[in-house]
């Protein structure tokens, strides 16, 4: 009971962006490096293995590219016209893509040598994937169907021409290698099963054209974009929706699991990409592009972020290393340096207590610990002493009084509680009175803090009305003066313009009232709680199930 | 519409004949423990304290209560320790008791005689069968007169005109003849007597008025304070009419007390400040001890000088260690000190317990103001302090000498139906200042830690004074709760709990939703009705209902007959529940909400209506007066079901319905299911009881034996804690749930949704070997028989043993039947 209780400093929780993990996470992707190439970007995929290379199908070629030195490894031509979707084998050494004359070529990544071509699409094929026993290969056509090759024979095992539309996107499993998913333009999503050759297990309705589809690792649930929305869907249940999200404001063209599958990056035409929560499907960080994206590539270590986009231009993020953060903000890592020598001399206490708790001392011994001493700051130790000026120096160093604000006002507001704010304020200096009267400049349009430092200004100006002030001093009143007249100003502007608010608002609801009269008199209409209305508007996810 | 004319006009009714058996109790528990200062025994373990009509032996080296000797039938004004085991206490009426303090009893009743005088005000004991009495003083009110008994019989007047309180009077020893040496205060002088040589002595100083006065035990030293803080230590003053005074000056307040420690040493002296300090004589140096919690009114030193008690003003007694410390304390129910610093516009009952009285569902307890800023929680069954809780969470300022200097005080507390959630809403208002602070916290009980949280605080959640404030009651659990508050700034606001959880934290905090106001009048009453569908607020004499849902006006009332602005207002419970009662300075009338007309009223009231309250278990309510009548009406009708007349001078400031855990088998029906508690502005508790009713005072425990309150020491120990008898004694039955294989594991493949599932083929394994059982049938045999060898061994202490291996044997064939549940699993595992 006996303890000083500290002042208490009241400051108002930053409107804007909330910082979170997850901003904090993907804000320390480094300046990209950008790599121009001749055509947008159709595909990018990631080598599951390290090195992690990045095959880019754009134009008529495909390239690797080494993530760390942004350098092509290797590059394949040998297409007639334009390659899609080139996708790299688990194992990381072959390589296949799609091209515009419906073949299915294989590469060697270690040869360049062409090792194989499947012929059997009549239209170009724009996703083709190995699937996970590594020795089948599905591919996608603009003939509407979807095709099982044989690696080793190079032959067709088995074709689905179920869709009535282009099929440009596809994926497989990563458990069965039977399983394979396809998503079309005729706003269709069809699961595939290699053993049951009579037709697709599952069929959904996405609502547009599909972009692009995903399976998760655990193979339950299926992920497909296409317009602006976001859909998933529940495998298990053949295909029930579980969620519709809609946050990009263009189509959405590319679909990548981050963070070990704990998030899911979207990248869309509006040129942002969008990472979502997979349990909430909230959005936890937006990464912007200079150009609508196309496609994207993550690093299953989160390491590189590649990012195709329609002009063509290749973006690769790196996530900075400790070494450069040290580089960039030396200050920074001298403040932690510091704190982990600290750590450690109080780890070595630590160590040393634990090898002192041999000794067990009886239940009923009182052991005398010793009393933690809190920390007190300045100003709390001369308010205790009802030392009022010096606290309210220790309040106006330069250091407070502009980075901290809210701890000056709070000392201020305990001072006016005690009564102790004039005898605080009076028989100062010329250069002392001129670091309150700033700062009362300064806040006195701060809308928190307005009602205490009026009353600071007022005491103020009451103490000082009679004296003589130096020209210095005067002129740092008329600065206060002009700053509330400015505020005065301002205020008198608002007021106008609620005002004219107030009359389109009036004006609105009257005609709405005289366009529906029963409302008025028919009480049992409940209407919906405002709160509970403007949370439904503000979030844009739909639990469907 | 039933008229009536006058309450007081009331004929001889039904209501008459139960009023014999429905009394007015005053709880003596409840009252102040720091009234007269406390008397230490002469081995210093216990000290006595008189509180009201009873007094408590504690013990000193626990605070805990030893012994409640209540005898005394009107409030006790002295205690003193006659004897090593005796102590003498006395009562305003003049009669003494001597009672054995080791056990509590008894030993002897005497009256104290003197001629013609009625009433004492204080009483001191200097030994030898004699008595010092201060009596009321013939020609001058507020001061005394005091006598010197010898043998109760023989009284002889000492001074006329002294102080009355407990401090103004002091008696010591001269050493030098052995005499008894009396000194007692006046306003400006200081009166001392030697009774012995008779010799007669008045020293006056300046204008300052004396506040106390002690006598150093062994030497002829008085200490006096004054008004202004200055202690006098004067030597020599039987004899010289000059004496010399040294001057110890740190208070700026008035010292309340002096006391000289028994060596003589040191001095202590303490006031408003809330500081005591400690002087040694002779010497500059003095100690503090800073921030005791409120002003100090009593310093005691104990005979052994290891220990010193002082009473302060938010009733505890705490005791001070010789390292200066607070290490114990006693604490009572605390009185809460009216507040200064408001404006003189403000009604007196804003500043004497404003919060009134407050049910709280959880703990069945009773909220109400404690010292500034502070909140407690009382126990009307058990008759005790639950918690005491620092809302406002400031620094306790003191006063200046010539300034007031308030503090955030508490104003308003609402608790939620369920008890989660509590509303204060704290305020703190300086008028020298010009400059007012209000603060709305929303507290949230945490059943983990036993505690309440702060949630959310609101600063300035009115532009001016809020006035009431009330949660919506009648909700599902499902939905949000939500508070409404009316303020003097002609509005009304509805808050309500928002969910702000999002994938990183859980967070729900408190905002306002929607403020409204009516014709720019002034809220003054709000009630909701008893399934919280409909709200009312009174502004000035029109009472206006809205759905709280939809905030929207459904009816306004208001008529020509009552054009007075409403006070209180309170929907009626039960059946009553479509009469809504309003009280204004002079009338007492009733609203039928459905068909929106005035069902009675009563007008030209004697004193207006302080409280009314609503019985939460039947649908009366009662209605407290200025002039501490009480009425109990059904809302439906204007007759009075039963009547209190005035009960003492005092003003009533709170009443409270409090549901009773065991209804009474008879009685009136208003006084089944609850009884009411009235505070009265002294802040004494009246409860409106029936007499067959076991009442607050019955005696829930059995008074602590000695042993008890022994401290735990080797020898202690050695004794006997429980007796050793051939009955059975029953083990209760507990249910495992927590001991099923795999239970957890089975729990989280249940919860967890099938997105965020792992392929089965990973989890399978660990999965399974969760269900296995993790040792064998033999570890468990093994402890088993090693508890059996512990039993052998230590034969004299079987009682405890003897269920423990119980337990073991149900353990294992709990064990057994998982084994056999489980075998298929294990064998399919394999």
């Amino acid at each position: 009971m006996a303890s000083f209780k500290k002042t208490q400093i009241r400051s108002l929780p930053k409107i804007g962006q909330k910082v979170t993990a997850d901003t904090l996470y993907w804000r320390k992707l480094n300046f990209p490096v950008t790599v121009k190439e001749f055509g947008p970007i159709d595909y990018i995929d990631v080598m599951p293995i390290e090195p992690y290379f990045i095959a880019v199908s754009s134009a008529a070629k495909v390239q690797i590219y080494n993530p760390i030195t942004h350098q092509v490894h290797r590059h394949f031509t040998r297409f007639k016209e334009a390659a899609y979707g080139a996708s790299i084998r688990s194992d990381g050494k072959l390589v296949i893509a799609g091209c515009d004359e419906g073949h299915v070529k294989l590469f060697d990544i270690g040869s360049k040598s062409l090792l194989r071509i499947f012929k059997g699409h009549k239209g170009p094929v724009h996703r083709c994937k190995f699937t996970t026993d590594n020795v089948h290969v599905v591919s996608f056509s603009d003939d509407k169907s979807v095709a099982l090759w044989d690696l080793p024979s190079e032959t067709e095992i088995i074709k689905f021409s179920e869709h009535s539309d282009y099929v440009r996107a596809g994926c497989v499993s990563n458990i069965s290698s039977d399983l394979f998913l396809s998503g079309s333009f005729d706003h269709t999503v069809k699961l595939y099963d290699a053993r049951s050759p009579t037709g697709s297990t599952i069929s959904v309705d996405h609502g547009s054209p599909v972009e692009s589809v995903l399976m998760y690792p655990s193979n339950s649930i299926f992920v497909s974009v296409g317009g602006t929305e976001l859909r998933v869907w529940d495998m298990l249940a053949g295909g029930r929706l579980l969620a519709r999200v809609s946050q990009h404001h263009k189509t959405i063209t590319c679909l990548h699991l981050a963070s070990d599958g704990k998030r899911l990056v979207t990248g869309g035409l509006d040129r942002h990409a969008k990472i979502y929560d997979v349990q909430s499907y909230q959005v936890v960080h937006t990464l912007d592009f200079p150009s609508p994206v196309l496609s994207l590539g993550i690093t299953p270590d989160d390491f590189t972020v590649v990012a195709g986009m329609a002009n063509g231009l290749i973006s690769m993020q790196h996530r900075q290393t400790q070494a450069e953060a040290r580089a960039l903000n030396p200050k920074q890592s001298l403040k932690v340096q510091k704190k982990s020598q600290t750590a450690y001399r109080f780890r070595l206490n630590a160590d040393f207590r634990s090898v002192n708790r041999t000794f067990n001392p009886a239940t009923d011994v009182e052991v005398a610990t010793k009393t933690d001493t809190n920390f007190v700051s300045r100003y709390d130790m001369f308010l205790r002493k009802f030392q009022y000026s010096k606290a309210l120096d220790t309040v106006l160093t330069p250091y407070i009084r502009k980075k901290k604000p809210a701890i000056t006002v709070g000392v201020m507001h305990e001072l006016i509680r005690r009564n102790g704010l004039k005898s605080a304020l009076a028989g100062r200096d010329d250069s002392s009175l001129s670091s309150i009267l700033t700062f009362l400049a300064r806040n006195i349009n701060d809308p928190s803090h307005a009602n205490i430092i009026i009353q600071v200004a007022n005491t103020l100006l009451e103490i000082y009305e009679s004296s003589s002030l130096t020209p210095q001093s005067e002129k740092l009143f008329l600065q206060l003066q002009e700053h509330v007249n400015r505020e005065v100003e301002y205020v008198k502007h608002l007021m106008e313009i609620e005002g004219m608010l107030h009359i389109l608002l009036a004006s609105t609801t009257t005609q709405a009232r005289r366009g529906s009269p029963n409302v008025v008199q028919g009480s049992p209409v409940k209407p919906m709680l405002p709160s509970a209305a403007a949370a439904a508007n503000a979030t844009m996810i739909y639990n469907v199930g | 519409m039933v008229k009536m004319a006058n309450k007081k006009t009331r004929g001889p009714d039904k209501t008459q004949a139960n009023t014999s058996d429905i009394v007015v109790k005053k709880l003596d528990d409840a009252t102040d423990i720091v009234r007269q200062p406390p008397v230490f025994t002469n081995d210093s373990k216990y000290i006595c304290i008189a509180s009201g009509r009873q007094i408590g032996i504690y013990s000193v080296e626990s605070a805990d209560k030893v012994h409640s000797l209540k005898e005394h039938t009107v409030d006790v004004i002295g205690l003193a320790i006659k004897d090593d085991n005796i102590l003498l206490s006395c009562d305003a009426s003049g009669e003494t008791i001597e009672w054995n303090i080791n056990n509590g009893t008894m030993i002897k009743k005497a009256p104290i005689v003197v001629a013609g005088i009625k009433e004492f005000h204080s009483f001191h004991y200097p030994g030898n069968g004699k008595f010092l009495v201060a009596t009321p003083s013939m020609y001058t009110t507020n001061m005394s007169s005091l006598w010197i008994v010898d043998n109760y019989t023989r009284p002889r007047k000492l001074f006329a005109d002294i102080k009355s309180t407990p401090q103004s009077i002091a008696f010591g020893c001269n050493q030098g003849n052995g005499s008894l040496v009396v000194v007692a205060l006046q306003d400006h002088s200081v009166v001392v007597k030697d009774i012995t040589n008779g010799v007669d002595k008045k020293h006056m100083t300046d204008q300052r008025k004396f506040t106390c006065v002690a006598l150093h035990s062994e030497k002829l030293i008085m200490a006096t304070g004054d008004i202004s803080g200055r202690i006098l230590i004067w030597h020599d003053f039987v004899h010289k009419s000059r004496p010399v005074k040294t001057v110890y000056h740190w208070h700026t307040l008035p010292v309340n007390s002096v006391c000289f420690s028994s060596e003589g040493e040191y001095i202590y002296s303490g006031g408003s400040e809330k500081v005591m300090v400690k002087w040694r004589l002779g010497m500059s140096r003095k100690q503090f001890l800073p921030r005791m919690g409120s002003s100090i009114k009593y310093i005691v030193n104990a005979p052994d000088n290891i220990c010193v008690a002082t009473s302060h003003s938010d009733n505890a007694i705490r005791f001070i260690d010789s390292t200066n410390k607070i290490n114990r304390a006693i604490i009572g129910l605390v009185k809460h000190d009216p507040i200064r610093g408001f404006a003189d516009t403000e009604p007196i009952k804003e500043s004497v317990m404003p919060t009134g009285l407050v049910f709280d569902p959880r703990s069945r307890g009773i909220f109400f103001n404690a010292q500034a800023g502070f909140l407690q929680l009382y126990d009307p069954q058990k008759n005790s302090l639950i918690f005491n809780m620092d809302v406002a969470n400031r620094n306790v300022l003191t006063d200046e000498r010539n300034l007031v200097i308030g503090n955030a005080e508490v104003l308003r507390v609402a608790v939620s139906p369920t008890g989660e959630w509590l509303a204060t809403l704290e305020v703190w208002s300086n008028m020298s200042a010009g400059y007012h602070d209000m603060n709305l916290k929303f507290w949230r009980y945490d059943a983990v830690q036993a505690n309440y949280e702060l949630n959310t605080d609101v600063t300035m959640p009115h532009q001016d004074r809020v006035t009431a404030l009330s949660f919506q009651p009648g909700l599902l659990g499902t939905e949000m709760p939500c508070l409404v508050t009316i303020g003097r700034d002609l509005k009304f606001k509805i808050w309500r709990l928002v969910d702000d959880t999002d994938i990183y934290r859980q967070k729900e905090s408190w905002s306002c939703d929607v403020a409204g106001d009516f014709r720019k009048l002034t809220p003054s009453a709000l009630s909701f009705s008893e399934d919280g569908s409909l709200m009312a607020i009174a502004f000035q004499d029109t009472v206006t209902l809205w759905d709280p849902t939809s905030i929207n006006l459904n009816t306004t009332l208001s008529h020509t007959l009552v054009q007075e602005p409403i006070e209180l207002m309170e929907f009626g419970r039960d059946h009553c529940f479509r009469y809504l009662v309003c009280a204004s300075k002079s009338a007492l009338y009733a609203w039928d909400v459905i068909s929106q007309g005035l069902v009675w009223k009563v007008g030209q009231l004697q004193s207006s209506v302080r409280c009314l309250v609503p019985d939460p278990k039947s649908c009366f309510m009662a209605a407290v007066l200025q002039n501490s009548e009480v009425f109990i009406f059904s809302p439906s009708s204007s007759k009075p079901v039963h009547a209190v007349p005035k009960m003492n001078s005092s003003e009533p400031i709170a009443a409270l319905f409090v549901p009773r855990s065991n209804p009474l088998a008879s009685g009136p029906e208003w006084l089944i299911n609850s009884r009411l508690l009235i505070v009265d502005d002294q802040q004494e508790f009246f409860c409106v009881d029936d007499v067959s009713s076991a009442g607050f005072n019955q005696k829930l425990t059995t008074p602590i034996s000695h042993m008890d309150s022994l401290p735990w020491t080797p020898f202690s120990a050695m004794r006997a804690e429980k007796q050793i008898s051939a009955a059975k004694q029953l083990v209760p039955v507990i249910h495992q749930t927590s001991g099923i294989q795999g239970y957890k594991s089975v729990q989280s493949l249940l919860e967890t949704s099938a997105s965020a599932l792992p392929p089965m083929s990973r989890i399978c394994s660990l999965f399974m070997s969760d269900l296995m059982i993790k040792h064998g049938p033999k570890a468990v045999t093994a402890k088993v028989n090693s508890v059996d060898r512990t039993t052998t061994d230590l034969p004299f202490t079987n009682g405890h043993i003897d269920t423990k291996t119980e337990d073991f044997n149900e353990e294992t064939t709990l064990q057994k039947l998982l084994t056999l549940d489980c075998q298929w699993l294990v064998e399919t595992v394999k």
